[in-house]
């Protein structure tokens, strides 16, 4: 298949998808890049690019990136720190497999239970830190990070694919409507 | 029937609410994971819409949590840009010096453990002093605002909408529309 054959052909299937799974391929291809940008920094600073500072830069408003915190790829630190670092690249690999585990119109979550059993061991870790109990390591920030960052797509895609749909079914172009004017001409 | 409940006042709050977690020094450090300040944000907008919730009123969507995610975020980056700047007028760069301070200790550390060349320290020193001299620049915190504008609108729908899956009632609810 030839480069300029391939765009349209993506672009198609693309325009026969329902509207979840296009919503949830937008939604995975936004977090890919979330986590490619992680990545990327510190290859393109290995590799000497500016453009390495400005994904540093960008990522530094939401993390520390302290580097004795952080996981290290080509001899650089990553954009964020491992905690952050696994949670965001459990979430894309948990988001990855989600389409196999539930199917894309399923609208109900998990109980509350299990995400607190999720972000548990992370508080712990935290906790046990803070305290001196136990210093938390790069693993146990990994781990713990990689358990919650796995479990969050189970809460949010649901209710995300209900919210967009809800909002493209209401655009102007498509006779958007409020509910409570559905509801009074019904 | 009567509308839902007006979103602005909800977004007003819980992002003033997200711009004061992000902005005063030491409790902004709960942004170091994961912007988690602006995820409870969005939480608590969720909470504070649904509370407002009366008989015969339509019911609290998911649409809703991503309006009031994004709102309070946008609230939020704004509130965090004006009390960070107003914050450095009256005390100064304070922020900055704590971050210098806690890097330090690390670099001295690392001096002293010899997992550091004395170059390389002398060189990261530089770029912390330069980071606490530009932190009061013009540039610099409109490049910060450019950047939470980006990113908080973004933490702000997800936690919204986590407080969504969380706090919603327990009717069920409609399939979402096939094409």
């Amino acid at each position: 298949m030839t480069k300029k054959a391939f765009v349209p052909i993506m672009l198609q299937h693309f325009s026969l998808m329902n509207t979840s799974k296009r919503i949830f391929l937008v939604f995975l291809t936004l977090v890919a890049l979330w986590c490619a940008g992680i990545l990327l920094a510190p290859l393109l600073k290995s590799a000497g690019l500016s453009a390495s500072s400005i994904l540093y830069s960008f990522y530094s408003s939401i993390c520390h990136q302290i580097d004795g915190r952080s996981l290290h790829l080509a001899g650089h630190k990553l954009g964020v720190c491992a905690r952050c670092a696994s949670l965001y690249l459990g979430f894309f690999l948990a988001l990855l497999i989600y389409p196999f585990l539930r199917t894309l119109q399923m609208k109900q979550v998990p109980g509350r239970l299990w995400l607190f059993i999720g972000v548990a061991p992370m508080i712990v870790d935290v906790l046990l830190n803070i305290t001196g109990l136990h210093a938390s390591t790069i693993a146990t920030r990994t781990v713990s990070g990689l358990f919650f960052g796995a479990l969050l797509p189970f809460y949010l895609v649901p209710p995300l694919l209900e919210a967009v749909a809800q909002v493209i079914d209401r655009l102007p172009s498509r006779g958007g409507l409020t509910y409570a004017r559905k509801t009074e001409q019904v | 029937m009567h509308e839902k409940p007006n979103k602005f006042r909800v977004a007003l709050i819980s992002g003033a609410v997200i711009g004061v977690v992000s902005a005063i020094p030491g409790l902004n450090l709960l942004n170091c994971c994961c912007c988690a300040g602006v995820w409870l944000g969005g939480m608590l907008a969720m909470y504070l819409y649904r509370q407002e919730f009366t008989e015969g009123m339509p019911p609290l969507e998911s649409s809703d949590a991503l309006l009031l995610g994004l709102m309070a975020g946008v609230v939020g980056a704004f509130v965090s840009t004006f009390l960070s700047v107003a914050i450095l007028v009256v005390f100064g760069p304070v922020e900055a010096e704590f971050l210098r301070s806690l890097f330090e200790k690390g670099l001295e550390r690392l001096a002293e453990e010899g997992t550091m060349p004395s170059d390389m320290v002398d060189q990261f020193r530089d770029q912390l002093e330069g980071a606490v001299r530009d932190s009061a620049r013009v540039s610099s915190i409109l490049g910060n605002l450019f950047i939470e504008l980006i990113v908080y609108p973004i933490f702000a729908i997800l936690g919204a909408l986590l407080g969504y899956a969380l706090f919603r009632p327990k009717t069920p609810l409609q399939p979402t529309p096939a094409q």
